[in-house]
């Protein structure tokens, strides 16, 4: 499904974040967005996820998401990996990934507490379903292990298959590999991949390791100070002018 | 997380237990039964507010409240028009006292549901100045709503019945086993049941959907509702679940009572269920049960006993009475239970402090925190 952004502007206070974005994310393709530090890569995630109140339009097929809360936004079919890590501590891998099912789940507070056959099923088919996403993630072995125990770079692929486990049509990744060992960014690439052809999700990319971006995407959107400074296939943005200017810095 | 016992030794346990506590009126005195039903009504109102407070961060120091809302709705709804103590007359329309019991813990939910926009806007210590609030306003509606509440000297309550059997009394007669089953016994088995499914409800939510939005939204808001959390109506049926439970909690303290008096509904009330709960381990159901069996049962004990062990003044001598000595206790124990707690990093102890904590703090330092943390 295709997600479009057009002419989608934020303020805060007189600090413009966003000013007439409009880009458009193919199916099933891995779209890029680039920039340099507070380009706005970020403000535009919490644009689509319904965070922040946008002007302009964000349409994800037919579905207007402006102005959608952000629980009905993910109910549509865009879900989020963050940058910070946003998991619940405490929690074990499963609870983590079993949260990311609730808005495809119906128990409720008396139905939960009453332990209605309705509810123990739906637990166990999600249960199940869970599990093969973390298989897919690899993270069978860690199922029942609380998040706060694992690795820095194990908990970064548990916000991916949470992301994941929500069954998404679009999948925002806000630098899935930051802080990454060299073999963890190897594998998490090799997932983004899989990910895309196995389920044909849509996925877009916040990251700043350009040649991972390089080699990744589909396409890539270049922003600065809040504007698209550049949008085409990765040969088209390398060479762009205003990219290498935003970036280095070089007069043309 | 406990480690993974097997499951055929903790159903022993738990049949054990149960079967223990099944069994205690033929061996305790009424004193004891009455200590033990007071406790069980604690470990309801405690869960109702580890729940709330524990996994979905939300402050709140308006149990008190609540729990009058409870006591005094059964009070009124059962209660008959008729003279109250020191000329006050009272009101009450009178209804079945079963009927009476389930609209009271509606009416506290109700409160719960009426308060939530507040509980929706405000979070942390904020939330819990505000809800703060409501205590003083019960208090006040508690001590001069005469006709409803009865005043300063309360209102008497009146005993649940089922079907003309008495719940609570002492009618009709009933023996069993060579025991004769008075208020005592039966009032110490309603309030058992009632602790129990509490316990088994509140356990099931916890650990199924609800409960696993609710932690995620007390960690991290905005990853809930990315996830599909709605956040405004998970605070709101946080507050409602905590306040139903605060209002079965306030019936069974007022049936055990036998009478209800504004002062018990203070803040020092709140306070201690916050005890409660901060002991058990935030978010813990079993740890609320434990933190309110000692915050409501070792006053009561210690002072029943503390005549007899004798060390202490006697009312008018110098010196240090059992009461005083009671409260003393009672007080160094709570903080060495709550040190206990967070230095054994039980998984749920003090979740909240840590989790702003670890927040607060950048990178490198919050990972060795959280290695430190476990």
């Amino acid at each position: 499904m295709r997600l479009s952004l057009r002419e989608v502007s934020l303020n805060f206070g007189g600090v413009r974040a966003l000013d007439g974005v409009s880009f458009d994310v193919e199916p099933g393709s891995v779209h890029a967005v680039i920039g340099p530090n507070g380009a706005g890569k970020s403000s535009c995630f919490n644009a689509v996820c319904g965070i922040y109140a946008v002007g302009g339009s964000i349409r994800l097929g037919d579905r207007e998401l402006t102005g959608l809360p952000p629980h009905v936004v993910a109910g549509l079919g865009v879900a989020r990996a963050f940058q910070n890590i946003a998991l619940g501590g405490a929690d074990t891998v499963l609870d983590n990934l079993m949260v990311a099912r609730h808005h495809l789940t119906g128990a409720g507070f008396v139905s939960a507490g009453l332990g209605l056959r309705r509810v123990r099923r739906e637990e166990h088919r999600h249960r199940l379903r869970v599990t093969e996403i973390a298989e897919f993630s690899g993270l069978a072995d860690v199922l029942d292990t609380p998040v706060a125990e694992l690795s820095y770079g194990d908990r970064k692929r548990v916000e991916f298959a949470r992301a994941l486990a929500m069954e998404p049509r679009v999948l925002l990744l806000d630098e899935p590999v930051a802080g990454m060992t060299y073999h963890e960014k190897a594998a998490t690439v090799a997932l983004i991949r899989e990910t895309r052809e196995v389920l044909g999700v849509s996925v877009v990319l916040v990251e700043h390791d350009m040649p991972l971006v390089m080699g990744l995407a589909d396409r890539i959107t270049v922003l600065d100070f809040g504007r698209v400074i550049a949008d085409g296939p990765p040969a088209h943005v390398r060479e762009h002018p205003d990219v290498l200017r935003a970036y280095l810095g070089a007069h043309p | 997380m406990s480690r993974p016992t097997s499951k055929v030794t903790r159903y022993a346990g738990t049949a054990a237990a149960l079967l223990l506590l099944l069994a205690m009126p033929y061996y305790l005195d009424a004193f004891w039964l009455q200590v033990g039903a007071f406790v069980m009504a604690a470990i309801i109102g405690a869960i109702g507010l580890t729940v709330l407070v524990g996994s979905a961060g939300q402050l709140s120091l308006a149990h008190a409240f609540f729990l009058a809302v409870g006591a005094y709705g059964y009070a009124f709804l059962a209660g008959e028009p008729g003279a109250g103590s020191a000329g006050t007359t009272l009101s009450g329309p009178g209804l079945p006292t079963t009927v009476a019991a389930l609209l009271a813990v509606a009416l506290a939910g109700a409160a719960g549901l009426a308060f939530s926009p507040v509980a929706g806007r405000l979070h942390g210590l904020y939330l819990g100045v505000a809800s703060l609030g409501l205590v003083f306003l019960g208090q006040h509606v508690l001590f001069n709503a005469r006709p409803v509440t009865g005043g300063f000297n309360g209102r008497p309550i009146p005993e649940l019945s089922v079907l003309g059997f008495e719940l609570t009394g002492d009618e009709p007669d009933l023996v069993l086993l060579g025991v004769p089953f008075g208020a005592r016994e039966r009032l110490w088995y309603m309030a058992l049941l009632c602790a129990v499914a509490a316990y088994v409800v509140a356990g099931r939510i916890v650990r199924g959907r609800p409960g696993r939005a609710l932690r995620l939204m007390r960690q991290n808001p905005i990853a809930a509702a990315s996830m599909g959390v709605p956040l405004r109506r998970y605070r709101a049926g946080a507050f409602v679940f905590s306040a139903m439970y605060a209002g079965v909690a306030g019936i069974l303290i007022a049936l055990t009572a036998r009478r209800v008096v504004p002062d018990h509904f203070g803040l020092v009330l709140s306070v201690e269920y916050l005890a409660m709960v901060v002991i058990g381990g935030l978010g813990s159901v079993r740890g609320a049960a434990v933190g309110a069996a000692f915050i409501t049962g070792t006053p009561l004990v210690l002072s029943h006993y503390g005549d007899a062990i004798g060390v202490f003044a006697r009312p008018g001598e110098d010196g240090i009475d059992a009461a005083t000595a009671v409260r003393l206790l009672y007080g160094a124990a709570i903080v060495a239970f709550v040190i206990g707690s967070a230095q054994k990093g039980r998984p749920h102890a003090i979740t909240i402090t840590m989790d702003r904590a670890r927040r607060a703090l950048p990178g490198v330092s919050r990972r060795r925190l959280q290695r430190q943390g476990r």
